[in-house]
């Protein structure tokens, strides 16, 4: 049916729908298109992009404006299944939108929370806005992974940009925080406002499986203690197991 | 989130008579060792449902915990899991964990961290359970038995 | 005169000077569990270990029943003067023991084997 016919018919129907070049063009695009008898994917596609760039240029009311023209002019158009192919159309768009909105929405905690090694075998995580459930879980979730990765010694935390912490976020970071602990890893928390200490007092959480430290720097120079406090504890293990056996060994025989 | 108490709706015999052909993974719980195949086999589905690996872990836990009950109090009963699709909120587990044991006479007891009645246990299964899913509810009857119904949804992000 | 060997040896227990080393390899059912408990303490009671690293990097589940066991069996030990020292944990089960609620006591957790050789041969009493 796709005939020279329709396609003149398509072509009169561009000339009175817009007279700017480019959005006849997309007209164009999207009547042949939104026509054709047996859509093949690539005029789908087609149709999709035609649809969403009119809509961006011209608006809703102007494009449905535009079609109510071409329904009185041209009474032998097909204007319900024109209508069924738009409606389906949108609804695959709002779909792409939804997916990218998750995608979106799957990077953010990660953008929104980077994980630093501040110094030799030290993480620094800032969390930052509100933190609800899933998103904790996901920020503790890729924090472990981390710590376990790098064989961190120290994590600091620092919750600056975390404008309240209730019971609720409270117990997420003693989770998080006991979790850490289950590695072998210290946590130094920091940045806890004097609003948010009262509201946790009341609240009854306390950190005491945590150090606190007054300030980032403070937090920093506490890390660092542990960290070489490690290493020096290390030399003397390894100076103990290879040089200094025969105290030991002699109590031994003795028992 | 409040667990659900005794439902005048739900016939635990019914739910104990299941069958098995209803649910992805269905074990009969009787030996010690029915504990860790429950485990293994909640693992392996909670893997192919695609969540994440500490939510696989949390939900091996569970069913562990819930194994362990049924072979603790009750001698023997079923552990039957279900992925039910939902295709806006993605793949939900499903847990029900049935016996026709002893049954329970104060529920809020035994849901209480630290109760027990067992000798070598920390009481923290129940509690935890709880805490490690989504959804938590547990029906029992003295003299007929118990049944927990508990899920985990996969996270979006 | 041999010494006291126990009946049922469910993991390999490794001798590091004064420290017993535990590697924890099999899938954790109930009964090993408890086999577990009896022949570490039993191998304290041997080779007068300080202290016992239970290395449990290749244990995926640890739900309130090996929790519990672990815990009785740190205890224990440390009624015979032993310290108990974990170590591995992985980062799934971390945090499934921590939603949990899940405290070990009188137990010492390390990242890895040298970190707990660290905290065994330390004095002072690490937590
Ligand atoms: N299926 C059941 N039938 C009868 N009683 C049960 C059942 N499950 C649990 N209970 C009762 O509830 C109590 C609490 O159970 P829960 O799992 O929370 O702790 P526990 O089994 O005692 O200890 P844990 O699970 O920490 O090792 C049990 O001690 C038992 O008395
Ligand atoms: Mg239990």
């Amino acid at each position: 049916m796709n005939s020279n016919g329709a396609v003149n018919r398509v072509e009169e129907m561009v000339q009175e729908l817009a007279a700017d070049s480019r959005l006849q063009g997309l007209w164009r695009n999207f009547l042949t298109a939104a026509l054709a008898d047996n859509k093949e994917k690539k005029q789908v596609e087609q149709l999709k992009d035609s649809l969403s760039l009119l809509f961006e240029e011209i608006g809703e009311q102007a494009f449905t404006a535009g079609l109510r023209a071409m329904a009185a002019k041209n009474p032998s158009l097909p204007v319900t299944d024109l209508l069924c192919t738009v409606i389906q159309v949108c609804g695959e768009i709002r779909r792409e939108n939804e997916q990218t909105i998750n995608n979106l929405r799957q990077m953010l905690p990660e953008l929104a929370t980077p994980i630093i090694r501040i110094w030799t075998d030290m993480l620094l995580v800032a969390l930052i806005g509100n933190l609800d459930s899933h998103w904790a879980q996901n920020i503790a979730e890729r924090l472990l992974d981390r710590v376990s990765a790098a064989r961190a010694k120290v994590v600091l935390v620092d919750v600056t940009g975390v404008p309240m912490i209730d019971t609720a976020v409270g117990g997420f970071l003693i989770e998080m925080f006991s979790a850490i602990r289950f590695l072998g890893t210290d946590v130094i928390l920091t940045g806890i406002k004097p609003e948010v200490a009262h509201t946790l007092v009341k609240l009854g959480v306390d950190f005491r499986m945590v150090t606190i430290a007054r300030d980032l720097e403070d937090a920093l120079r506490k890390g660092i203690a542990i960290v070489t406090g490690e290493k020096k504890k290390r030399r003397q293990l390894a100076w103990v197991m290879t040089g200094d056996k025969e105290s030991e060994s002699g109590e031994e025989i003795d028992i | 989130m409040l667990h659900k108490k005794v439902d005048e709706n739900l016939d635990i015999d019914r739910v104990f008579d299941s069958p098995a052909e209803d649910f992805d993974v269905f074990i009969r719980i009787a030996r010690e060792e029915d504990i860790a195949v429950a485990r293994q086999m909640a693992k392996q589905l909670a893997q192919e449902a695609g969540f994440s690996l500490a939510d696989v872990t949390k939900i091996a836990t569970a069913v562990s915990e819930l194994a362990r009950n049924i072979y603790r109090y009750a001698k023997q009963g079923r552990i039957m899991i279900k992925k039910l699709l939902d295709d806006r909120e993605g793949p939900y587990l499903e847990i029900i964990a049935s016996d026709n044991g002893p049954g329970i006479a104060e529920i809020d007891l035994v849901m209480t961290r630290g109760y027990t009645t067992y000798e070598r246990s920390l009481g923290i299964g129940l509690s935890g359970v709880k805490r490690l899913m989504d959804t938590f509810a547990i029906y029992s009857e003295v003299g007929r038995g118990t049944v927990v119904i508990t899920g985990k949804r996969r996270r979006k992000f | 005169m041999k010494k006291l060997i126990s009946k049922a040896r469910v993991v390999p227990v490794i001798c590091l000077g004064d420290f017993l080393l535990v590697p924890i390899q099999i899938d954790l059912d109930d009964r090993t569990v408890g086999l577990l408990q009896q022949q570490v303490l039993e191998e304290i009671e041997s080779t007068r270990a300080r202290a016992v690293i239970l290395d449990v990097r290749m244990v995926d589940v640890i739900d309130s029943y090996i929790s519990y066991t672990i815990s009785e069996t740190a205890a224990m030990a440390r009624l015979m003067g032993c310290r108990t020292v974990l170590c591995g944990i992985q980062p799934p089960v971390a945090l499934t023991l921590a939603q949990m609620g899940v405290m070990l006591q009188d137990i010492a957790v390390a990242r890895d084997l040298e970190h707990a050789l660290l905290i065994a041969g330390s004095q002072s009493g690490v937590g």
